[in-house]
């Protein structure tokens, strides 16, 4: 969030069913949805809300890649060049004995890099403070919120009437 | 359509690869390097095996996701029911031949068949022999026959239910009865089918490696039939929600199989004990086209073609690497059975020549594979058309039309809650 406070208008539901179905109103009327808060994954919201797949495992690719080369060539540069020592036997170049360790790297560098980049990408930083609409939503509530200040004063009474129409339990104000 | 029917058109090719398949057995009777038919014996038990396997592998996960309580596959669970319908006739009887094969002393293809004076063998005759091997194969396709024949004929008695849970729960008493017992004997029957022919070499991990084997065969070929199937205008509920998750399991049961193939090479490898590392090196200095390859195929190819979610929903990608998968396991299984048959066959002596349908499968080996597959096919096929292709009264028969994986991909499924 910017440090400026913003204007947000939002309703909450109980049931997740009712939400999808006032989402699919919302779309019917083109109201434009600012943020929907769940308290857990609801089958079928990506779609309604128009998102496209994340290409958070792009990331999460690029990295494994980098990782999977860092530790194969670490370590053959450790055991052929910097400190060769002989295995039981076996060549300075072992492939085999590097595998588990490239594999874990590679789940290291990937899970990692993904965690990093999700938290980057949505501005969290140690000691972010974040508020929320209302704390009931990572509980038992489901909102929809719609910007306040980028809608005229007809275009909010009109979101309010699709609040009422759709079932909200509860329509509230609030500047965060 | 609700009723499938087996074309003339599609009983004229399976019989066509059924009758490739006899001609091919029927030479490596008189083209063999070896005697003692042992080219005929290897490429009949490797067939019978592999697909023995497969049939074996689909019962087994019925059985698991009736007991997991998983629905998706309701859809297309007559395809799976045709496909393990194998171990009722076929299975047996490839079986049973194999079994007097060993037992009469036709096939010379165990080494512990006879022991001699070899102190090692001596000591594993207990487990070892011809009475226990004819008794074990016997009660243990028998046992998988017998739990194939009660879940089919469950499943298809709950057509004719009355819809509720009362079938499924029987169901899934006897699915969970057959998997502990399963779990036991598919291992003990690995080792002695699989494993014995390098008599002296023993690894523990080596029923979970070419039971996962048998796994992704198995799920490849489902993706292959349900793809066709599809093609035909059969099986019009599945969807590309199914097709994934279908494509995830080969895709995540070819890392598995890589996964057990890799731990049971590196610790042989590393821990270089004689008696154990001779199985790896024969086969990565005799068969390097066929060692390495079966990483290709079954890991690499795979991995990177179905990394990406998209691929798993493309048919014609997913088509691919399933054939692929599926050929790749049927060599995985080759490289498992014939060295050890060869070293058998020449009496521990090195090969120093390239042995015709030993050192590379030719010709004949492809054939043979050809003619097996018809079978496998011809059978579910028949079976097919015995039953109704869509079940009915299945308690999960609505969630599975809904199965849904949670792909964005920019497509708009509306349908996902339609139906509450």
């Amino acid at each position: 969030m910017e440090n400026q406070n913003k204007s947000v208008l939002f309703g909450l539901y109980n049931d997740e069913e009712v939400l999808l179905s006032a989402i699919e109103k919302a779309n019917d009327q083109h109201l434009e949805i600012m943020e929907v808060f769940t308290p857990f994954p609801v089958h079928g919201i990506d779609e309604l809300l128009g998102f496209t797949e994340s290409r958070l495992h792009i990331v999460g690719f690029i990295f494994g890649a980098i990782g999977a080369a860092f530790a194969f060539l670490f370590m053959t540069w450790v055991f052929t060049s910097d400190w060769p020592i002989i295995f039981g036997g076996k060549p300075y170049f072992s492939a085999p004995a590097f595998i588990p360790i490239t594999f874990e790297l590679t789940v290291l560098f990937a899970s990692i890099a993904m965690v990093v980049t999700f938290y980057a990408i949505c501005g969290l930083w140690p000691g972010k403070v974040n508020p929320t609409l209302d704390d009931r939503i990572t509980d038992d509530k489901f909102c929809i919120a719609f910007d306040a200040d980028a809608h005229s004063k007809e275009e909010l009474n009109a979101i309010k009437l699709f609040f009422s129409e759709t079932l909200a339990e509860e329509v509230h104000t609030k500047d965060i | 359509m609700n009723n499938f029917t087996f074309e003339s058109k599609q009983k004229m090719l399976f019989g066509g690869m059924m009758g490739l398949g006899v001609i091919c057995l029927i030479l490596s009777l008189f083209m063999d390097d070896l005697g003692h038919q042992t080219r005929f014996w290897s490429n009949f038990m490797h067939n019978s095996i592999f697909f023995t396997g497969i049939a074996t592998m689909v019962l087994f996960f019925v059985a698991v996701s009736v007991t997991a309580w998983g629905g998706w596959y309701t859809v297309f669970k007559r395809l799976w029911e045709s496909m393990y319908s194998f171990l009722l006739g076929p299975a047996l009887i490839l079986v049973g031949i194999m079994v007097v094969a060993v037992y009469g002393d036709f096939a010379h293809v165990y080494h512990w068949m006879h022991p001699g004076d070899d102190e090692i063998l001596i000591h594993k005759s207990a487990f070892l022999n011809k009475n226990w091997y004819a008794i074990a194969s016997v009660v243990v396709v028998g046992a998988w026959a017998f739990f194939a024949y009660k879940l089919r004929a469950l499943s298809l008695a709950e057509d004719n239910g009355n819809g509720g849970f009362a079938f499924h729960k029987k169901i899934r008493v006897w699915s969970a009865a057959f998997l502990p017992i399963l779990g036991f004997s598919s291992a003990a029957i690995i080792w002695q089918w699989v494993m014995s022919v390098d008599a002296h070499w023993y690894s523990t991990l080596f029923a979970w490696y070419s039971g996962a084997s048998w796994f992704v065969s198995g799920m490849a070929l489902t993706v292959i039939l349900l793809i066709y199937f599809q093609g035909k205008g059969y099986f019009t509920k599945v969807t590309d929600e199914h097709i994934h998750d279908l494509g995830k399991l080969v895709f995540a049961f070819s890392i598995f199989w890589t996964y057990l193939w890799f731990s049971q090479f590196m610790l042989i490898w590393y821990a270089n004990v004689g008696e154990e590392t001779i199985y790896f090196y024969e086969r990565m200095n005799d068969y390097p086209v066929l060692f390495f390859g079966n990483l290709l195929l079954n890991f690499i190819m795979p991995f990177f073609v179905l990394m990406r979610n998209d691929t798993k929903r493309k048919r014609g990608t997913l088509l691919f690497a399933s054939c692929v998968v599926l050929f790749g396991h049927w060599i995985d299984y080759f490289l498992m059975l014939k060295p050890g048959i060869l070293h058998t066959a020449l009496h521990g002596e090195h090969a120093h020549d390239a042995v015709a349908g030993f050192s590379m499968p030719g010709l004949i080996e492809v054939g043979t594979f050809i003619g097996f597959l018809g079978l496998f096919l011809y059978m579910t096929f028949r079976r097919l058309a015995k039953m109704p292709i869509e079940a009915k009264n299945d308690p999960y028969l609505d969630e599975s039309a809904h199965h849904h994986v949670g792909y964005g991909g920019g497509e708009m499924h509306h349908d996902a809650h339609e139906h509450h």
